[in-house]
């Protein structure tokens, strides 16, 4: 008995050493920008004393304000749009198990197979095609198409553990299958919207590939600015709107993730209405 | 009144069940309209344009010629072509010897710390590509802090790590590693751990173990990270961009110059659709593997 769990304990070293070397490769990048973006010399190398000098130039600059505005705002309209039609999706394919339904359900997976670049040279033929000036409207047409997919995908992970036997309760004392719906369905999905909103904002936000290719030319959304800057070289400016945006996108993902959970949690009383089923 | 109960009964059944499909149906149409417009239609429209032509005022418009089809197997597109499917699959190469012992780590040895360590690859790397990218072209420049360190310790007077393809390839898995990671260790995670002891006791050795009953065990997980990691390195641009250079180019690079700077709209199109054909080559093949197993089993 010793001698197995002796066995069960050993790690094996190979494999430990490639994780610890993985996530040193995986943050030394990060944390080499952010710390830079406090240095008070333009040297991506030596770091000769603290200074907020890069943050406050970015503070001034106007047309990376109205970046991060418009990138903002693109983010908060695709994820609001993307929630209502991608739960619509979710509950309509969880509940038509027909096989006209089945292919509606792998045509909205397609975008998430799909390379983005195809996606976006495809939208922007779409959107000129059909005589659509680029602007924040077409970024915006485009993402949330992209995006409706995850919606999807996180919603109906939560709708496969909820019986639909609460919403028949509810029917049978007397409300309308929208009702039911609104008042039964909706709140269990609550958790789960949460964290898909949040994790579509932050994907939204951050995305560049269906930016560059369905924005027009004033705003430009803050990735596309931040990449036609990154083309020409390597500056501390940079590093300090790079540093933002990382910590920003960090925060919303790590809210996606833990948030669901916490709700969930709170909702219990609800679980033991359907039986504790998750 | 015995009579008539089952009756009323059955017939709000019917009508809630009608009702019901009704409500259904109406959910999925909305999404269904939206996808068609924005999504199916655009790849329809770009099918068309494969098949167009420029005017002589540089504009695009349909038409019916292989022209663009026929350009693509010109000499230089077709090295690029080669070139991406090398980079792809070199990426993938190295994101399974990477993503499988992480993977096997945090599944099997990380304890209570499974999911923060999860959640520590997760987060940064669904923060920015964009930065991410601009990250790692910040270490490897010239006057970076990897060569910065070299010429420190007198090792080396400098070497140049851009614009070179270890480079670009470093950029495509430093991207994408994490869709290798996630599959293996959810399969990782559901794999019984006293599958591996009777192994171990079995076949004794842990590689004899490992190829005989975690490998095989975890295979779907594997080709499920393959494909995620492929799909998106195939078509990757900024790697290649801000990491390489022009003789690093891929298939990406040459599909975004048609676009945003050659403006010959239709020969990108075809590219484009060149470029998807391989990937669906790729997916029915996936697809296939998956249930031939599925049927296997």
């Amino acid at each position: 008995m010793a001698l197995r769990a002796a066995r069960l304990e050993r790690k094996p070293a190979l494999a430990v050493a490639v994780t610890v070397l993985f996530f040193a490769w995986l943050y030394l990048p990060i944390l080499a920008v952010a710390l830079f973006s406090f240095n008070d010399k333009k040297s991506l190398s030596a770091f000769s004393g603290f200074s907020l000098r890069w943050y406050d130039d970015l503070f001034h600059n106007s047309g990376l304000i109205r970046s991060l505005v418009a990138s903002i705002e693109i983010a908060t309209v695709s994820t609001v749009g993307s929630l209502v039609l991608g739960t619509m999706l979710a509950l309509g394919l969880e509940r038509v198990r027909s096989r006209r339904g089945r292919v509606i359900g792998a045509v909205t997976l397609l975008p998430l197979v799909t390379p983005e670049i195809v996606t976006g040279v495809a939208a922007l033929l779409l959107f000129t095609g059909v005589g659509l000036k680029l602007s924040m409207t077409t970024v915006i047409l485009a993402e949330v198409t992209f995006s409706i997919a995850y919606v999807t995908v996180i919603v109906r992970g939560r709708l496969a553990g909820v019986s639909t036997e609460v919403e028949e309760a509810a029917r049978d004392l007397g409300c309308t299958p929208f009702q039911a719906l609104r008042l039964v369905t909706l709140p269990t999905l609550v958790p789960a919207l949460v964290g898909a909103g949040l994790l579509v904002f932050a994907l939204v936000f951050d995305d560049f590939v269906l930016a560059f290719f369905t924005t027009g030319v004033d705003p430009q959304p803050l990735p596309v600015r931040v990449y036609s800057s990154i083309r020409f070289g390597v500056s501390p400016a940079i590093n300090a709107i790079g540093t933002l945006m990382l910590l920003g996108s960090a925060l919303l993902i790590v809210a996606a993730l833990a948030l669901p959970r916490l709700l969930s949690r709170e909702t219990s009383s609800l679980d033991l209405i359907t039986g504790g089923q998750k | 009144m015995a009579l008539a109960q089952p009756a009323t009964k059955a017939e709000p059944d019917h009508t809630r069940s009608a009702q019901r499909t009704w409500l259904w149906g109406a959910l999925l149409a909305l999404p269904t309209a939206w996808m068609v417009t924005f999504f199916v239609s655009s790849m329809a429209i770009i099918v068309l344009l494969s098949f167009g032509r420029t005017t002589n005022d540089g504009y695009p418009a349909f038409a019916l010629r292989t022209t663009n089809y026929r350009a693509i197997w010109n000499q230089v597109y077709f090295e690029l072509f080669v070139r991406s499917l090398v980079y792809a699959l070199a990426t993938v190469a190295i994101s399974v010897l990477i993503a499988y012992p992480v993977a096997y780590t945090i599944a099997r040895h990380g304890g209570r710390y499974r999911h923060a360590l999860i959640a520590a690859i997760v987060v940064p790397f669904f923060a920015s590509y964009l930065i991410r990218m601009y990250a790692w072209k910040a270490l490897l420049s010239d006057d970076g802090l990897v060569n910065s360190g070299l010429r420190r310790t007198g090792l080396s007077e400098g070497v140049t790590f851009l614009n070179t393809p270890g480079a670009v390839v470093g950029g495509l898995v430093y991207g994408f590693v994490v869709y290798m990671i996630l599959p293996i260790y959810a399969s990782l995670e559901r794999l019984d751990g006293s599958l591996i002891e009777a192994g171990k006791d079995l076949y004794h050795g842990p590689v004899r173990t490992f190829f005989s009953v975690t490998l095989p065990a975890t295979r779907p997980g594997l080709y499920g990270g393959v494909l995620l990691v492929f799909l998106p390195a195939l078509g990757d641009f900024v790697s290649a961009q801000l990491l390489g250079g022009a003789n690093t180019y891929m298939m990406g690079n040459l599909v975004q110059q048609q676009f945003a700077e050659g403006q010959n709209w239709p020969l990108g199109s075809a590219l484009t659709v060149g470029m998807m054909a391989a990937l669906t080559v790729l997916m029915v093949v996936y697809l296939r593997a998956t249930a031939t197993r599925a049927r296997e089993a």
